[in-house]
Parts: C-alpha cells; structure tokens; sequence
C-alpha cells in the first residue's frame, strides 16, 4: 500500500518532470554571421611573372604626359599642339629602335638595287611593252617619304628638348624607370620568380655529400656565363677558394649541378643582359633559404 | 547539394525541432527500448526512495518512542498486552517475540526450563533482527543495481544510436554536421536518462544503506540490553 502510493507521486512527478522538459528544451539555432569570402586567385611563378611583364603599348604613357600639360596650362592652346606631335613621333620612337640597326642599311641597298634593276627593267620594257612602267614608278618613291621619320638627327633633337621623365614607359616591368637610354631597353633586373626558380634548379641538383653538414657553414660561389638560349657559354668558374675534401666534394657537387642543370629556361631572353654572367652562390647551411644571387 | 536538404531527406530531423519528443520518437527500436526501460527504472526508483524514507523516519520515530516506553519503569507485561496483538515496528516485534519465548517458558511447559532459556531468548532476538534488518533494506538492491548499471545500460543505447546514425551519414554520403548532429543528439539522449535515473539511485542507495545499518545496529543494542534485563530476572528466579 505504501509502495504504490509511492510509485504513484514518482510517477507522477517524473510526468510532470519529463512535460516541463519538453517543452523548454529547444536546441536554439546557432546564428552564424556569414563571412565575406576573400576571392584568392592561384597563380604559377609564369603567371606572376607575365603579370609584372609591362605592355609596350599600354595606355599609361598616353596619360602621363597630361598633368604637365595642366602645369603649363597658362597658355592651353600652345603646349597642345607641342605635345601632340612629340607623343606622336615618340611611339614611333620605340619601335624605330629596334629597326634601327636593320632599317638604316637595307635603304642604301635597295637603292643600288633599283638602279640596278631599273636598267634591265627598262631595256626589257623598251624591248617588249612599255605598260608595266607605271606600276613600278610607285615603289620608289615610297621609301623616300619614310627616310625622314628614320632620321637620327630628328631624333636627337626631341629627345634633347624633352624632359625625361616625359618619356613613355617602354620597360618589361610595370612603375618601372624608363630605361630608353640604355642599349637593351629593359628592365635592368631578374624577377624574383626567375631567381627563385634558378635556386630551385640548382639546390634541387646540388647534393652536398653526407658529411657536409657537419661541415657547417660553406659558401661556394660559381659564375656562371649562359647563352641566350640558356645553355652555358663556357664551364662554370670556381670563385672560392677552399681546401679539404669536404670542400671538394661539394664544389664538384654543386659544378656538376650547374652544368647538368642546363638549359635554363627559366631565365627570359628577353633580358638576356641581365642573366648573361651570373655569380650564383651555394651555401650549405641556408640549403632551400634565400640566397642571394649577384649579378655581375 | 545543400546539406540541409540532405539532412531533411536522409534523417527527418532539423535543428529546428529537436525536442524529447521527436529525438525519442526518430530514434532506432533498441535505443526506444532503452530509453523507456531506464525511465521505468527512474520511476521504480523515485518510488523506492519516496517509500524507504517514510518507513525509515517513521520506524526511527516508533523506536524513540517505544525506548521512552519501555525505560521508563512501566511493567513489561504490560508493555507486551499492548503491543503484542500488533507490533507495528521493528523493535516492538524485537521485544515481543523475546517476550513471548520468556512467557512460552514460564508459563506454558509443567516445569520449568531455565537452563536453555537465555540461549533460546537470544536465538529468537537474532531472527527477529535479521527479519527487520531484511524488511528495511529490501528493494534497496533495486537502487543498487540500477544506480551501477544504469549508465552503462544508456551508453549502449547512445553506442547504438550512433551507429544506426553513422549508417545513415554513410547513405547519405555527405558529413556536415547538419546531417551528423541530429543522429548523435538522438542517441546521447539514451544516455542522459540513463544518467538521470542512476544518479540518483547510487545517492539514494548510499544514504538508504547507512541508515539501515544505523538502525539494525541500534536493534542490536537493545536485544543485547533486553537480553542481559531477561538474563538478570532468569537468575533471579531460578
């Protein structure tokens, strides 16, 4: 009698126990603040290098000469005019660069050439139909209206009057200076990524012998000369000088790498001057760490 | 494909309604099984522990009472006429069986048997005990059993519910945790009742224990002090 009282009042509050449990428990949702997503690209070592590649024709060059306009905006009319031509003639001026070598010594050619074949031409034209005079009269005078733009002394002149920093920006390398007064006409620098693929190279040939680590910090540099093809011009020149046969082992090593590592192809012929002569050091204790590359 | 829709067409669960009533209702048999049998087992023993604590504060109280009873110089017999149609607790049935082999001795048998009488008064003070002792502490072992095995019977049914629940992230092939959570809050459920009915069971049964072995010590005392009052009055009359 008792028990069942008992088991009544258990029950019952494990009724009311278990009502009031459900209906408070409720899993409240998380509220989870969305994140703005950061939009990450993946770019390979070419890639990163194509980017910082400048374009020769790209619109800055257009755009810089504006605000000296506006500087010596005092009479607007007047410095217009004076810069359009200048813009005008300086895009021609970098290609004309590059032609120059080739263009100036083909014109004395073809005009020993044309007399040259004038003559036969006109005892031909003489001999059989004096119709296709005509169209070869035209190529003449064609080359003639070019020869003034080519002109050199034209040249010099703009550039002498103008500012530098007027120029347009024909480097290989965005916000770059502009290198026109230099033969190449480039960027005077490797990229990283090219450094840091050369490294990869070499370090992944290099194989110091099992000793060297012990050997602490060895420091070998090689110069090395390539072709523009990236092949070696000549055999790669131990500039330190050391003695031991752990030292040996690894100057051997590391000749070895850079002359199986050939051709290096990393390395642009676009800037060849830069890459020509390379003093590449091999530092056994900063093995895969930044190591420097000089640049003779 | 979103993993919500993946969690509503594998396991109707949401995170919205998780209530008791749908994380009982969705899970497998065996852990429904479990989870009804562990609340029988928390009813059973709420019931057990409502019971013991009337009968043991009622019966500590019947002993106060009847040790002012019989200390205070009232006469045996009388004290035996009164109780003996009914003893109601657990020393008055100590003191009337002892006085019923006292009286059998005296008055019943032609002549009179002194000489096993104590040993005989003792014997009887000793069942007597053991049979209190025994009505005190039975379904105790109720409390025992489940406050030992009540969280391992709960892990079971959570081991279980998690396995059912990992074979339904299998078949659904997708492992967010809108997918797992709701299987695992489902099964961990079998354990939480588990812990709520052994919980306490194992405190009831620890504190059950010890007055039970406080109040057969103190029906001991008295056996021996009303078998050394009986002793006293046997040499004096033999």
């Amino acid at each position: 009698m008792q028990m069942k009282t008992a088991s009544v009042i258990s029950t019952g509050l494990h009724i009311a126990v278990l009502a009031w449990a459900t209906l408070s428990f409720t899993g409240k949702t998380f509220e989870v603040t969305p994140a703005e997503s950061l939009p990450v690209d993946l770019i390979s070592e070419k890639e990163f290098s194509q980017l910082t590649k400048g374009i020769k024709d790209a619109p800055k060059p257009v755009e810089t000469p504006k605000p000296i306009v506006e500087k010596k905006a005092e009479e607007p009319p007047k410095p217009v005019e004076e810069i359009k031509p200048k813009i005008d003639e300086k895009r021609e001026v970098a290609p004309n660069k590059e032609v120059k070598q080739e263009a100036p010594p083909p014109d004395p050619i073809a005009d020993k050439l044309k007399p040259q074949e004038k003559p036969p031409e006109k005892q031909e034209t003489a001999k059989a139909e004096p119709q296709p005079l005509p169209p070869k009269k035209p190529p003449p005078p064609k080359p003639q209206p070019k020869k003034p733009e080519f002109n050199a002394d034209k040249i010099a002149a703009l550039l002498d009057k103008r500012d530098p920093t007027r120029k347009s920006i024909t480097g290989n390398e965005l916000n770059s200076a502009p290198s026109l007064g230099t033969a190449s006409g480039s960027a005077a620098q490797l990229s990283q990524s090219e450094i840091d693929a050369l490294k990869a190279r070499l370090y992944a040939l290099w194989s110091p012998p099992a000793g060297a680590q012990d050997a602490g910090n060895v420091q070998i540099t090689i110069r090395i000369k390539f072709k523009r093809d990236g092949t070696l011009a000549t055999g790669p020149q131990v500039l330190t000088s050391g003695s031991g046969p752990v030292f040996n082992a690894m100057r051997d090593s590391a000749v070895r790498a850079v002359l199986v590592g050939q051709p290096y192809t990393m390395l642009r012929p676009d800037h060849y001057e830069t890459w020509q002569e390379i003093d590449f050091v091999f530092d056994s204790s900063k093995m895969y760490s930044d190591i420097p590359v000089r640049r003779q | 494909m979103n993993p919500a829709d993946v969690a509503q067409s594998v396991l109707p669960l949401t995170s919205s309604d998780l209530s008791l009533f749908t994380l009982f209702w969705h899970a497998h048999w065996i852990v429904k099984f479990v989870m009804i049998g562990l609340m029988v087992c928390s009813v059973w023993v709420w019931a057990i522990a409502l019971d013991k604590t009337v009968l043991y504060t009622r019966s500590r109280k019947s002993m106060d009472r009847f040790e002012t009873a019989f200390w205070s110089g009232q006469s045996l017999e009388e004290l035996y006429r009164s109780l003996s149609s009914k003893p109601n607790h657990s020393m008055a049935a100590l003191f009337v069986a002892a006085m019923r082999e006292w009286k059998r001795s005296f008055e019943g048998s032609p002549q009179k048997s002194f000489a096993g009488l104590q040993m005989r008064i003792e014997k009887v003070m000793q069942v007597t005990i053991a049979r209190e002792v025994e009505r005190l502490e039975r379904r105790l072992l109720v409390l025992a059993t489940v406050g030992s095995a009540g969280p391992f019977v709960g892990l079971f049914g959570t081991v279980w519910g998690i396995m059912t629940s990992f074979q339904s992230i299998a078949a659904s092939k997708n492992t967010s945790l809108a997918v797992v959570a709701p299987g695992i809050a489902e099964a961990l459920f079998a354990t939480a009742i588990g812990l709520v009915a052994a919980i306490p069971a194992t405190i009831f049964y620890n504190k059950f224990a010890g007055e039970v072995n406080k109040q057969a010590q103190r029906l001991e005392g008295f056996a021996d002090e009303f078998a050394a009052i009986l002793s006293r009055q046997i040499d004096e009359r033999g």
